[in-house]
C-alpha cells in the first residue's frame, strides 16, 4: 500500500511539474496562432508544421492541467471505491483456489489412506491365506506321517502276529505230525507186538499198516 | 482554432498530429505516437512477463489479474465465439486485446494524452493483420474454393437471390469487415480524446471567466474520463472480439 502511495504522490509531483513547466491554464487566440505560424514560417519551417501540435510531447497547457486534474480525481476515486472491490475480487479468487487445492489435497491424502488401507488389508489377507495354506500344509505332512506311523506299526504288527500264528501253525503242524508219528510207530509197534515175527514180516506189516494209514489220510 | 460560442478550440490538428522527434521528414520518422506505441509494446510485455514470472499455484494479485485476463481471453471471447479449435489463437488475440488497451489508455495518462489509436495507422494495421490471418485460415480449413463458397454463397439462400446476396458478401467480408474493424477503434479513440481536449478547453475558460463556473464542465471532464476508461477497455474488447468471431466464421464456415 505504501508502495503505491508513493507512486501516487511521484506522479502527482511530475504532472504538477510538468504543468507548471507549460505554464498556466489559458486558452490560445486565432491571433496568436496566426503570429505563431508566420513564426514558424520565417524559420524555415512548412504550412504543415503550422498544424502539428507545438510541442512534440506536451498537450496544450490548459488540456494538461484540467485532464490531469480529471484524472487524478478520477484515479482517487477508482482507487477509493473500485480498488478493494478489485482486490477482494482478485483475494477471494486466490482463496477459493487455495480452499480447492486444499481439498483436492485432503481427497487425495484420504484416497491414498484408504487405498494403503486396502493395501494392508489385502496384505493382511494374503499372509492369512499364506499362513492358513502352509499351516493346512504341515498339519497334512503330521496326518500323512501319522497315518503312515500307525499304518507301519498296524502293518508290523498284523506281520508279527501273522508270523506267530504260522509258528503256531507250524509248532501244532509239527505236534501233529509227531503225534502221528508217534500214533504210527504205536500203531506199528502193536502190530510187531501183537505177531512177533521176522524182520521181513516186521517190515512188511509196517509197510502195510503206513499204507493203510496213507489210504485213510 | 475554432471558435464557438466565444470559445477557442485548438484545431484538430494540434491535438492529433505530433512532430516528428527523429528522423524527421523520412519515412521512418519517429513521433511521440511511435513511442507511446513501442512503450505500450514493452508495457504489455513486462506485465505478462512478471505475471508469469514465479507462477505459484496460489496466484498473488499481480498473478491474478495476469491469469483473469488470460482467462477472460479464453473463456470470455475465443469459447464464445470459436470454440475449442480457436484456444490455438489465446495468445495472438490476447496480445491484441492487451496492446490495443494500453495503446487507448494514452488518452487519459496525464501530460500525454493522446491514445496511439485516435490515429489511423495503427488501427489499420491490425486489421489488415487480422484480415490476412481470417482469410489465410480460411482458405487452410476448407481450401481456395471452398471458402469462396461459403463466403459468396452462404447455405439456406435460393439461388436466385445470389445475384444480390454474392456482391453483398463479398464487399462485405473483404472490404467492409477490415475497414469497419479499423475506423470503429480509430474514430471511438479520435472521438474520445477530442471530446476530452473540448471539456478541458471548456473548464479552463469557464474557469478564466469564474472559478466556481468550472464545477460543472470539470465534473463532466471526470465523467468523461470514467466514460474513456470504459471506452479503452471495449473498444479492445470489441476489436479482439470482432477479430474472434472473424477467425471463427473462416473456420467454421457452415455456423
Amino acid at each position: 500500500m505504501r508502495r503505491f502511495r508513493l507512486l501516487f504522490a511521484g506522479l502527482a509531483v511530475v504532472l504538477l511539474g510538468l504543468v507548471a513547466g507549460v505554464g498556466t491554464a489559458h486558452a490560445v487566440s486565432e491571433e496568436e496562432l496566426r503570429e505563431e505560424c508566420i513564426h514558424i514560417l520565417e524559420e524555415g519551417g512548412t504550412v504543415d508544421d503550422c498544424h502539428e501540435a507545438p510541442s512534440p510531447i506536451l498537450p496544450e497547457a490548459n488540456e494538461v492541467l484540467w485532464g490531469g486534474i480529471a484524472f487524478l480525481v478520477l484515479l482517487l476515486l477508482l482507487w477509493k471505491f473500485g480498488y478493494p472491490a478489485m482486490a477482494k475480487g482478485l483475494d477471494d479468487r486466490a482463496e477459493r483456489i487455495r480452499s480447492d487445492l486444499e481439498a483436492a489435497d485432503t481427497a487425495k491424502n484420504e484416497a491414498e489412506a484408504t487405498r494403503a488401507e486396502y493395501e494392508d488389508q489385502l496384505r493382511g489377507a494374503r499372509e492369512e491365506a499364506t499362513r492358513m495354506r502352509d499351516d493346512a500344509r504341515a498339519e497334512m505332512d503330521d496326518y500323512k506321517a501319522q497315518r503312515r506311523a500307525e499304518i507301519d506299526a498296524e502293518l508290523a504288527e498284523y506281520r508279527e502276529r501273522a508270523k506267530a500264528e504260522a509258528d503256531a501253525a507250524k509248532g501244532q503242524a509239527l505236534a501233529d505230525v509227531k503225534a502221528e508219528v508217534a500214533a504210527l510207530a504205536i500203531g506199528a509197534a502193536e502190530q510187531v507186538v501183537q505177531k512177533s515175527l521176522d524182520r521181513d514180516t516186521n517190515v512188511a506189516l509196517v509197510e502195510s499198516y503206513i499204507d493203510s494209514v496213507d489210504a485213510r489220510g | 482554432m475554432t471558435t464557438l460560442l466565444a470559445l477557442d478550440f485548438p484545431p484538430v490538428s494540434h491535438v492529433t498530429e505530433w512532430p516528428d522527434i527523429f528522423f524527421e521528414g523520412s519515412p521512418l520518422a519517429i513521433n511521440k505516437v511511435v513511442i507511446l506505441m513501442w512503450v505500450s509494446v514493452a508495457i504489455a510485455f513486462v506485465f505478462m512477463w512478471a505475471a508469469g514470472r514465479n507462477f505459484q499455484m496460489v496466484p498473488g494479485r499481480f498473478q491474478g489479474v495476469g491469469e483473469s485476463f488470460i482467462d477472460f481471453i479464453r473463456n470470455g471471447i475465443i469459447m464464445q465465439t470459436i470454440g475449442k479449435d480457436g484456444l490455438g489463437y489465446t495468445p495472438f488475440l490476447g496480445t491484441l486485446f492487451v496492446f490495443i488497451m494500453i495503446c487507448n489508455a494514452w488518452g487519459i495518462i496525464p501530460a500525454l494524452q493522446m491514445p496511439v489509436t485516435a490515429r489511423i495507422a495503427l488501427p489499420a494495421l491490425l486489421s489488415i493483420m487480422v484480415w490476412v490471418i481470417f482469410n489465410v485460415v480460411g482458405v487452410i480449413k476448407n481450401g481456395l474454393f471452398g471458402y469462396l463458397k461459403s463466403v459468396l454463397f452462404p447455405p439456406g439462400v435460393p439461388w436466385p437471390l445470389y445475384i444480390l446476396v454474392t456482391p453483398i458478401e463479398f464487399v462485405s467480408v473483404f472490404f467492409v469487415r477490415p475497414l469497419s474493424l479499423a475506423v470503429r477503434l480509430f474514430a471511438n479513440m479520435l472521438a474520445g480524446h477530442l471530446l476530452l481536449v473540448s471539456f478541458a478547453v471548456l473548464t479552463t475558460a469557464m474557469f478564466e471567466f469564474f472559478p466556481l463556473a468550472a464545477i460543472l464542465p470539470g465534473a463532466v471532464l471526470i465523467a468523461m474520463t470514467l466514460f474513456e476508461v470504459l471506452v479503452i477497455f471495449l473498444q479492445a474488447y470489441i476489436f479482439t472480439i470482432l477479430a474472434a468471431v472473424y477467425i471463427g466464421g473462416a473456420i467454421h464456415p457452415e455456423h
